[in-house]
């Protein structure tokens, strides 16, 4: 299969050079893959995905992401409005607005037709289960629902590449265990998904399990799903 | 759901601060709306004055700050009207008086002959013939409760009113006229009139002898239009320049407050324009985001503003002294530059904070705590 994200010697610091957040990371995702990364607080995998998902740029390295270097790509918006969908530790949904109102604000940069938006909203939140809560606000909806909620606005654009931070990190475990069926789901599918997460219960969902310390991948190693 | 739907909620999320912030913005365009009727009142009872009836145009004193202020030879009147191309010269004095509770009411001076000319047209009675005899405005007459066969104390005199008139304008309809004579004698100012108006010949052309007129009297200027008050009005000149200057304030003021507003929300929501940026935003529509959120809190003041502005007024008139002297005029003018300005604040006060939030970095704005 195609490797979908590619980097080499990534490093990424702060506090103009004090602090070293990623120092050297190289990491091959294939197309389709299911990989998880762990490691404790501060150990570099939050600032990694940020990278991946085109949200930061690093200080040194090359990171490819579906054959675009991005260091080349001066506008990093199109690849993450058309590439990759995020999901974040908490929910991240604008207060205001309902469940399917949402899943549609990726969807501004598309240039679809309101009609197409909300058509293509409500068809995600099917996907997710939610169809009966298009017109909730997050306020009624319990946290599993707005983590759901949540990923069907990753799906939005229809990325090829779901980066999820810490997404059950908030969510109890029946809670959680709906969301990570719902990104196996999703990967069946044929998305890349990229989990990071502290939970080796979690992980062992993922394909791949990488261990990150200190900025380093130190290891990889397939999942317990996978050795079994 | 439309982008502008998104940014009405964004609006709508922090009901208080909006309200607050439109308030405030409100009060600059009341002013601006109260100011610009209250202006345009005067301006139009001005010129009222200076193109009274079927006159073409008017003399005053040159050099003068108001027109009050302008003295003319009584000779000079028929110098004028001997000039080639005038049907008609006439000489006038305009004053102020108090009369029952009204502590300024436009008091003509005018020979009965030439009352014709500015363009009064009796309704009720006739004209005066004596020199203790007045005419009155029907709404003068209205106001005061007084009609013709009526007495009415002006200064220290009596007089007998024998007539209303109406010019068709609200403020010469406030005045009342009598004989030149009687003015001057009151006034102190024999011999003198304080405006001339000239009407002319037809096929005239208006510009040669105006341009005569100053040239032959130095001390003399014509004034065809109200765009020329200026030249014997600094007053009106002087409150057009409060009146901009408000404007400016009300811009001013009104930026800060948006700019103070969305820079607050801005902050509050940085975590939240990260997640926009994450999810594919480009700086742009973040910067469209908070301009039309600037923008749409400004334009509410406008229906807000401009109501305020107008009971506003409608509250100063109920003071006697105001509403004898004032009368408002809202023109559509007025509340075009009242959403010109909300525009402008809008605008203005919504650009900072909207480049601040189209220059943040996803990354950052998403560890912001």
């Amino acid at each position: 299969m195609n490797k979908i994200v590619v980097t080499k010697s990534l490093v990424k610091t702060f506090e103009e050079g004090r602090v070293k957040a990623l120092n050297g990371v190289n990491l091959e995702v294939r197309e389709g893959e299911f990989i998880a990364i762990m490691g404790p607080s501060g150990s570099g995998k939050t600032t990694l995905l940020n990278i991946l998902g085109a949200l930061d740029r690093p200080t040194s390295g090359i990171v490819m992401v579906d054959g675009t270097d991005l260091s080349k790509v001066k506008n990093l918006d199109e690849i993450r409005a058309k590439k990759i969908g995020f999901v974040f530790q908490l929910h991240n949904l604008l207060p205001v607005l309902t469940a399917s109102e949402n899943i549609e604000v990726p969807m501004f940069e598309l240039g679809l037709s309101n009609k197409e938006r909300a058509r293509r909203a409500e068809e995600f939140l099917r996907l997710v289960g939610l169809e009966k809560r298009i017109d909730f606000v997050p306020t009624k909806l319990s946290g599993g629902e707005r983590q759901r909620v949540a990923i069907a606005r990753a799906l939005a654009n229809n990325p090829r590449i779901i980066l999820a931070d810490e997404p059950t990190g908030n969510l109890d475990s029946t809670s959680g265990d709906e969301v990570v069926h719902l990104l196996q789901k999703l990967n069946k599918e044929g998305r890349t998904i990229i989990l990071v997460t502290h939970d080796e219960e979690i992980a062992a969902h993922a394909n791949v399990v990488y261990c990150m310390r200190d900025g380093k991948i130190l290891k990889h190693r397939p999942s317990s799903a996978n050795r079994e | 759901m439309r982008f502008p739907t998104l940014i009405l909620k964004n609006l709508l999320r922090r009901k208080t601060r909006s309200s607050l912030t439109t308030i405030g913005i409100s009060i600059g365009i009341a002013t601006i709306v109260a100011l610009g009727a209250l202006m345009s009142g005067m301006k139009s009872g001005m010129e009222g004055i200076l193109k009274s009836g079927e006159a073409d145009f008017s003399v005053a004193q040159s050099g003068v700050s108001d027109l009050q202020f302008s003295k003319i030879a009584e000779d000079r009147v028929e110098e004028i009207e001997a000039l080639e191309g005038v049907k008609k010269a006439a000489g006038a004095f305009m004053t102020f008086y108090p009369v029952e509770g009204n502590p300024y009411t436009i008091t003509w001076g005018v020979n009965e002959e030439d009352l014709l000319m500015f363009g009064v047209n009796i309704v009720n009675g006739s004209s005066f013939s004596q020199e203790y005899e007045l005419i009155i405005g029907e709404v003068l007459s209205k106001d005061i409760g007084k009609a013709v066969g009526d007495k009415l104390v002006l200064g220290q005199e009596e007089f007998n009113i024998t007539g209303v008139f109406e010019t068709g304008s609200l403020y010469q309809d406030r005045g009342l006229a009598l004989s030149l004579r009687k003015l001057q004698e009151i006034e102190k100012k024999e011999g003198y009139v304080m405006i001339v108006y000239v009407e002319l010949e037809e096929g005239a052309n208006i510009e040669e002898i105006c341009q005569q007129i100053e040239e032959t009297y130095p001390d003399l200027v014509t004034i065809k239009s109200v765009a020329e008050l200026g030249k014997v009005d600094k007053g009106l000149e002087v409150l057009d320049a409060v009146n901009l200057a408000v404007s400016f304030l009300a811009i001013l003021i009104g930026g800060i407050g948006v700019t103070n507003t969305m820079i607050m929300s801005i902050y509050e929501r940085t975590r939240e324009i990260g997640v926009l940026r994450a999810v594919g935003w480009r700086r742009r529509r973040v910067l469209s985001m908070v301009l039309g959120e600037s923008m749409l809190l400004c334009l509410f003041s406008v229906p807000v503003g401009s109501l305020l502005g107008f009971f506003g007024v409608q509250l100063l008139l109920l003071h006697p002294i105001v509403g004898g002297l004032l009368e408002p005029i809202f023109t559509l003018d007025t509340f075009v530059r009242a959403f010109v300005v909300a525009f402008a604040v809008g605008l203005v006060g919504g650009f900072y904070p909207a480049y601040r939030a189209s220059k943040l970095s996803p990354g950052e704005a998403l560890r912001y705590e």
